[in-house]
Order: structure tokens, then C-alpha cells, then sequence
């Protein structure tokens, strides 16, 4: 059976699909500028499905998947992928786990054999746990133990959230990692590395009816697995600010303080993206213009609107000049904020808005790896890649009125978390 | 427009169906256009072939401190409206400074193509360094290097610099030091643009959805007048070897719990010919995740979440180093497995079955190398600074290929430490030096010394 072939309508370029009886999600992007393709692995698992003694499993898990499997044995994925002329890699985040792969299109076939062999038999065994602990652990002290920013991040959502799985860092407590058993391990994997808990994306040099058979050959054997526990969020209301301090010795004080959003497919989604643009991305945008060049207060400001499946973060990070007064940085911060919630946005700042977003997107489609990546998250998180080609349209349709509102009700000073980075001498 | 100097390259085995085309406006702006893709985006890539190198000495920063400023005022329009005109079309302009180069980098929507052309002519060719922008700058520039203190990665690439390259114009890096950041004037800047910018030492490379004949209008229509600039790049001269060899170089940060490491040695101008044996045994010592060091310091070891292996080349010269982190205790036993990794590599070179599986890796992986609009316009750059040929993107697989396993040991005899390195550790000094002392005199230096 061939794959169905979508209409290029408002997309930029054809998608075929398929689905595996065992629910494996096939999307083929076929493009023969280059002798390359690019294959991405989403699995709709992230640290959201760990619970309190095993956080950072699902990202412990991501380096266990390297491992080996029934035919390729230890560290043979890498091996037979570097061979053959490919590089892979993977991230977790707090919703999902991916595993992508760029190689010669020769190797194409290979590809196939490796991930799908992983999928199938994964190997799970006490050495290469103990090993992948290890090489975790150092992860953790690169990203957060010793960088004040993975620090800020980590005391940012432990404050934000008191009862959903977005409160701990989805590379896990230092505790934790050391604790995680293969017995975990296993569960984890029959759970959420089933076909029917994944979606495959190829893009590249390759014809999709070929590579659709080539597909359902290694894959189609593959038993799926049980459905995921449903997450539960039991996050209790906001009921006012809330503030922590983080001492360590830097030079610099900083800010990050967050505000609790809606989950993706909330409408408001979109008219926040178009507000982060407005705030703070760009040399001139709202905050850039007021903290960095006309106050000073700011070396570096940062707004992150990363959309989440459960309600998320809109937050602001601060990188402050060494001697500005943290009080003064924070106030001007809400000054700016007030001013839009108060005054509203001018047309032509969506506008400019909303031809970044659309920029942003034509940027990502540029490469293979770029197609399936983008693809691939917009049918994770809007539930559909085709929302994804819909996306300039929808913003299209936010104006300045929809931009204020959404600051009003979401940059609610009773909802927002506040982490301030104090520099103090160093204790050894 | 000199219509005789136009020609068209024929395309590659990389890029499929790839097209130069080159022409060279009156003042003397070579101009390459390679049409390619359906995407209505486009990338511009301007480069100047004068970067930190040439940094006046006690002005350490300069090129990067004046590029910086390009965008915060010219003749025409003040910071505001130049950041206006180019991010309210969803473009974005980046000002970047190399040791070897000054480059603006500018992506835009295809539409808006000439006015954007028009911009950038207006950057390099009339920007007008507004005293109270150079005084923001400059404060901004300072409070960066306070929050650069605390990432140690980059203080370990920092320091590495300024040992490894110390008495040399590459011995800083391009952000320069908070000594002379602080003394920055308007007149700096001015000066370094009088004295390295104008279309002679420049290159224009657009690269996307365009019609080249178009592209040549536009590039009229915004450059065509330009006039000037210095016709030949300041000489850097070949480094002596490198400095600090055979000593540890401790930056002390207390409170780490975890080291940063660095070793480096010197290695070969871009462009030499012994750069594709070199690429086979760093591919088979150091990258991707089946190197040599990888299966010993993370796969065996677990004392690494990563390590690495790389050439970093520029026109005077060039460093091959390892870098990677583990916790403080285990410093010493990372430092003893890298350099025993890297004797190994001296002493024998790679296997033929490691010859063969490192062509094929960097021969698979190349075309990946140009396939954004902005990667390739950044590798088209990179073959006319550093004279790589205009067959580079055809041969290099072939290149590749051609290594010959006497010529990886050659290379690896050559650049594998045959002299005593000198390794760079960030990290709490005094935990630190046990463990160091045995690899060679210990210096401690604080992160100031570096910044």
C-alpha cells in the first residue's frame, strides 16, 4: 500500500504518511537537493511521566538507548552509524524524548536496522547502567551544579509547581540518578518505547513508497505496548508571589521569574508567542530597549514561552550588571509589563511580530534535519502537523487587543515565581 | 558592474546542481551568488578579511567592540530605527568578529531582499559610533565579562587562548579583557573602520532562492559606489611554536565541583594540504561518539559526560587540542587517559579498518556541512579567506578519500604532541594540584588574569 500523499495546500512542501498496524506513526518528507537524510524518533515521553525517587529516568533512559539491542550489540549504534557515513543524537525534555539520526541516504537501510533493532530488544543491563550513571552524573554537574543558570532553572520550577512533575529538572536530582534500578529501566521502556507511543520522521533523498515498505519491514514486527498512565495535574491554584534566593559565587546577580502560562493547546498559546516576541526578542524589542540600552541595568535579557503539554512558563531571565541593584532591575522589569498590560501593544508590533514567527518557521524548514525536527514537534505538541503549516494563518489573526489581554491575565503579578541569584564569596 | 570578470562555476557532488555566480562591483567588491532551494529565505554573508589579529596592542577587543557598534547608529538612522528596519521584516543581522575576519551575517525573507542589501551597505559603509552608544557598549561589554566568569567552559577555551598563543596576535580572545575593554573611545572604533573596511578587502555572498541577475542590480543599486579600504590584509606571522608548553595552567575557581580540562599542541595553517590525513586521525582520536577518547574517558570510564578532539586553524597558524570535564577527583585520571590516548595515536596512528571508517565518516557527513542557505554562504567565505580552491566543495570527498594510512601517521606523528603540550584545568586550585603536579609545573591563575 502506498503511503497517502497529502495536497500541497498551505504547505510548503508535500508530506506522506502512514501507520503501522502496531501504531507506529510514519511521516515522509522527501527532498533530493542532497545526497542526506535526516531521520527523527519522538517518543511522547518526557521527566512529566516520572514520579519523586526516579526523576531523570527518562533522560538516564536516552543514554541507555545506545546501548545495544538483540543484533547491534553495545555502543554498536554509533559504530555502525559513524561507519556508514551518519552522526545521531538525542534530547529529553519535560514532555518529550527524541533520537534523531543525519547520514549518506546509501546508509538509509542501516538507519532503519539500527533504530528499529532498539526498539524491538533494547538491551538493558546493570553494567551499562552503572556506566551511563556515571557519564550522566557529570552531565548534571556541567548543566546545573556548576552553571548558575541550570541552578536558577532547577529553584524556578521547584517553586512555580508543588504537585505536578514539571517541579523537578529533567535531568534529575543527583540522589535519584544514583538510585534508579534496571527494574525501573524495563518498565520505562515497555511502557513508552512502544511503536504505538512513537512517531518516525524521515526527511531527505529517498522515494516514499519505497521507503514505506522498507519501514513496515523493520518495524512491523514490533509488538505495541500498553497504553501510558495518564498524567495526573493536581497543580493547586497560585495564590500570590512567591520568592526564592540562590546564593553562590558569581559575579553578577540575576533574575528569573516566571509566570504560571496555559498548556499548548490553550488558544492563548499562540498570542504569547507573539508577546514573547513583543518583550523581548530582538535588539529592539520592549525589554531589550528598556533594561539593556536605555536603564543599563541588564547585560543579557532573555523571554521563554516554551510551549508544554501541561501549563507552562512564561518566564524572563535577567543577566544583570554586576553592581545594579537586583530591586530596581525587577521593578523596571514589571514597569514594562504594566506599561503593556495597561497601554496595549501598537499594531505595527504585531505585526513585526508575527513576521518573525513566520521567518522562524521558513528558518526551520531549510534543512532535512530542520523539516522533520519542526514537523515532528508541531504533531507532538498542537497534535497535527498540519497546524504547523497553519501557523502563520493563525497568527495572522491575533491582533493588539488579543496581545493585551493575554498579558493581563497571564503576567498576573499573584502568579508569578521569583529566583534571584545573590553573588557571595566562595565557600570551599 | 565588471561584466567581464562574471563566470559561473559548475556545481558539486555535495550540492546538487550548484551554480556560482561571481562579479566584482567598480570599487572592488567581489560579489559570489548561488541560487538555490524553494524557501523564500535568503542569506548575505559580508566579510571582511581583517579580524581580532589586528587589534592595536592594549586595544585587545577592537574589531569585535567596532563591530558591535555598526548597528547602533549610521550617517542615516539611529540604533532604533536600524534595529527596526531589519527585525520588523523578520530578518535578522548578526555582527561577528574572528581572528581572521569580521563578518556580518543577515538572514531575510526573499522580499525583502534589496531593502535589506541596502542596510547592510549602510552598517559598513556610513556608521557614525555615537558617543553615548560607545559609552553603553562599552559598560555592557564589561558587565558581559562579569557573567562570563561563571561559565568555566569558557573560561577554560578563554585561557587556553592566552596561554597557548601568549605573545601572539591569536593570544586573545576577539571579546578582548576588561583592562581593555575600559579603554575603549569613540575614536577606537573609528579608527579601526577607517583602517579595515572597504569593498577591497571584502566579499559578498548571497545564497538562496534568487535570481543571480537580479542580485547584481541589487548589489549596484546598495554597494556600487562603495570605494576604498586597505587592498591586501596585515601579514600575522607564523607562531613559534606554543607557549606555556610543558606546564599546567590552573585557573582557580574554588567552589567547582567539577573540572574543566584543555590540552593543546600546535598544529597547521587553514588550508595546508596535510589538513585532510589530520582530519582522519582527530575523526579517529576525538569526534562523533565513537572515537578513541570517547570509549575511554565516557564508555569505559564513565568520568566524562563528553570529550573531544579538534583542529581549530586559522591563517597564521593553528592549535589541535582535547578538551573534556570530570568531577575534581577524578582530574588526574582524565588528564593520564587523554594523554595516553594521544601517545597511543603518535606512536602508531590509526588502523587501516580506523583509516577507512573515518573517510566514510567525513565524507558522509559533508554535504551537511552547506545544506542551510547560511552554512554554505559560511563555507563559500571560508574557501576564498582562507584560499581553499574554488574546488573545495567538489574535491573534498575525493580528498578525503585519498588518505593514505602512511599519511595519517605522518600527521599523527606531526600533531599529536610530539613536543610537550600545555594543559589549561579550571577548577578549585588548591584540591586541583596534587593531582596535577606530576604532569608538569603547576601555575595558578584567577579568573581575572584570564577575563
Amino acid at each position: 500500500m502506498s503511503p497517502r500523499k497529502t495536497k500541497p495546500g498551505a504547505e510548503l512542501f508535500p508530506v506522506h504518511e502512514a501507520r503501522l498496524p502496531n501504531g507506529l506513526r510514519v511521516r515522509m518528507v522527501p527532498d533530493h537537493d542532497a545526497p542526506v537524510v535526516s531521520l527523527y524518533t519522538f517518543f511522547q515521553v518526557g521527566s512529566r511521566n516520572e514520579r519523586p525517587g526516579i526523576t531523570g529516568i527518562s533522560h538516564l533512559f536516552e543514554h541507555m538507548m545506545f546501548n545495544g539491542a538483540e543484533r547491534y550489540g553495545p555502543k554498536e549504534f554509533d559504530e555502525v552509524l559513524e561507519s556508514n557515513g551518519g552522526r545521531s543524537n538525542a534530547y529529553t525534555t519535560h514532555d518529550v524524548t527524541v533520537y534523531y539520526e543525519d547520514f549518506a541516504a546509501e546508509a538509509l537501510d542501516t538507519v532503519l536496522d539500527l533504530e528499529s533493532d532498539r526498539m524491538r530488544s533494547l538491551t538493558i543491563d546493570d553494567r551499562s547502567l552503572r556506566s551511563e550513571r556515571e557519564v550522566v552524573k557529570e552531565e548534571r554537574r556541567l548543566r546545573v551544579d556548576n552553571e548558575p543558570a541550570g541552578l536558577m532553572d532547577e529553584a524556578l520550577h521547584a517553586l512555580a509547581y508543588q504537585s505536578h512533575p514539571y517541579r523537578w529538572p529533567v535531568i534529575g536530582f543527583m540522589g535519584d540518578i544514583e538510585a534508579i534500578r534496571r527494574e525501573d529501566c524495563e518498565a520505562y521502556f515497555r511502557t513508552f518505547y512502544a511503536p504505538n507511543n512513537a512517531v518516525l520522521w524521515a526527511a531527505g533523498d529517498f522515494d516514499p513508497d519505497a521507503l514505506v515498505r522498507r519501514i513496515r519491514k523493520a518495524y512491523g514486527d514490533i509488538r505495541p505496548g500498553p497504553a501510558a498512565p495518564r498524567v495526573v495535574d493536581a497543580e493547586p491554584a497560585q495564590r500570590g508571589e512567591r520568592r526564592a534566593e540562590l546564593r553562590h559565587p558569581s559575579r553578577a546577580p540575576s533574575l528569573l521569574i516566571g509566570y504560571r502560562g496555559p498548556a499548548v493547546v490553550h488558544p492563548d498559546t499562540l498570542t504569547l508567542d507573539v508577546l514573547q516576541f513583543i518583550l523581548g526578542v530582538g535588539e529592539g524589542s520592549r525589554l531589550q530597549r528598556a533594561l539593556v540600552y536605555d536603564k543599563r541595568l541588564a547585560v543579557n535579557v532573555g523571554v521563554d514561552w516554551s510551549w508544554r503539554r501541561d501549563p507552562g512558563l512564561f518566564s524572563f531571565h535577567l543577566e544583570l550588571q554586576p553592581d545594579a541593584d537586583v530591586r530596581a532591575a525587577e521593578e523596571a522589569l514589571y514597569a514594562e509589563i504594566r506599561k503593556l498590560a495597561e497601554e496595549g501593544v501598537e499594531p505595527r508590533e504585531v505585526e513585526k511580530a508575527r513576521n518573525n514567527l513566520r521567518a522562524h518557521l521558513l528558518r526551520e524548514f531549510t534543512s532535512n534535519s530542520g523539516r522533520a525536527h519542526a514537523l515532528g514537534t508541531y504533531e507532538m505538541f498542537l497534535g497535527g502537523w498540519k497546524k504547523g503549516f497553519a501557523l502563520p494563518e493563525a497568527y495572522g489573526r491575533i491582533d493588539a487587543p488579543a496581545v493585551q489581554a493575554s498579558a493581563r491575565r497571564w503576567l498576573d503579578p499573584t502568579q508569578r515565581s521569583v529566583v534571584t541569584l545573590v553573588p557571595e564569596e566562595a565557600r570551599t | 558592474m565588471n561584466a567581464a570578470k562574471q563566470r559561473s562555476a559548475r556545481g558539486s557532488g555535495t550540492a546538487r546542481g550548484l551554480q556560482l555566480h561571481r562579479f566584482e562591483t567598480p570599487g572592488g567588491l567581489r560579489v559570489t551568488v548561488a541560487p538555490r532551494g524553494r524557501i523564500p529565505l535568503v542569506a548575505v554573508r559580508l566579510v571582511l578579511s581583517s579580524g581580532a589579529a589586528v587589534d592595536p596592542a592594549g586595544k585587545e577587543g577592537l574589531a569585535d567592540f567596532t563591530m558591535r557598534l555598526l548597528r547602533r547608529g549610521t550617517a542615516q538612522r539611529n540604533a532604533h530605527d536600524l534595529d527596526e528596519a531589519i527585525e520588523f521584516v523578520g530578518a535578522s543581522l548578526g555582527l561577528f568578529a574572528g581572528e581572521d575576519q569580521v563578518a556580518v551575517p543577515l538572514t531575510t525573507p526573499a522580499e525583502h531582499l534589496p531593502a535589506m542589501l541596502g542596510v547592510l551597505a549602510e552598517l559598513v559603509r556610513s556608521p557614525s559610533f555615537p558617543d553615548e552608544e560607545v559609552r553603553i557598549e562599552r559598560e555592557r561589554s564589561l558587565g558581559q565579562f562579569a557573567n562570563d566568569v561563571d561559565d568555566p567552559s569558557l573560561l577554560a577555551d578563554r585561557a587556553l587562548l592566552k596561554v597557548a598563543w601568549a605573545g601572539h596576535p591569536y593570544g586573545h580572545d576577539v571579546s578582548g579583557t576588561r583592562a581593555s575593554v575600559a579603554r575603549f573611545q569613540r575614536e577606537d572604533a573609528v579608527r579601526f573602520h577607517a583602517a579595515h573596511f572597504g569593498p577591497r578587502p571584502a566579499h559578498l555572498f548571497v545564497v538562496g532562492a534568487v535570481d543571480p541577475a537580479a542580485v547584481a542590480a541589487q548589489v549596484e543599486e546598495a554597494f556600487g559606489s562603495w570605494s576604498g579600504g586597505p587592498g591586501r590584509s596585515t601579514e600575522i606571522p607564523a607562531p613559534a611554536g606554543i607557549g606555556h608548553a610543558g606546564k599546567v595552567v590552573v585557573v582557580d575557581r574554588p567552589e567547582q565541583t567539577q573540572s574543566q580540562v584543555r590540552v593543546a599542541g600546535p598544529a597547521y595553517r587553514r588550508g595546508a594540504p596535510v589538513q585532510f590525513a589530520a582530519q582522519i586521525v582527530n575523526v579517529t582520536l576525538g569526534a562523533g561518539f565513537t572515537s578513541r577518547l570517547v570509549r575511554e574517558v565516557r564508555v569505559k570510564r564513565g568520568l566524562s559526560y563528553g570529550v573531544g578532539s579538534s583542529f581549530d586553524t586559522l591563517r597564521a597558524g593553528g592549535l589541535f587540542s582535547v578538551s573534556s570535564f570530570t568531577k575534581v577527583e577524578t582530574t588526574g585520571q582524565l588528564l593520564s587517559v587523554i594523554r595516553g590516548e594521544v601517545d597511543r595515536m603518535r606512536a602508531r596512528g590509526p588502523t587501516p579498518a580506523e583509516v577507512e571508517k573515518a573517510q566514510r565518516y567525513l565524507a558522509g557527513l559533508f554535504p551537511l556541512r552547506t545544506e542551510t542557505n547560511e552554512s554554505l554562504a559560511a563555507v563559500l567565505a571560508d574557501m576564498v579567506l582562507y584560499g581553499l580552491g574554488d574546488d573545495w566543495l567538489d574535491r573534498y570527498r575525493e580528498r578525503v578519500r585519498a588518505v593514505t594510512r602512511a599519511a595519517a601517521q605522518e600527521a599523527a606523528a606531526r600533531y599529536c604532541f610530539p613536543e610537550a603540550p600545555v594543559t589549561v584545568v579550571v577548577g578549585p586550585a588548591e584540591r586541583l594540584r596534587p593531582q596535577l603536579e606530576r604532569l608538569g609545573p603547576v601555575e595558578v591563575l584567577s579568573a581575572d588574569d584570564v577575563l
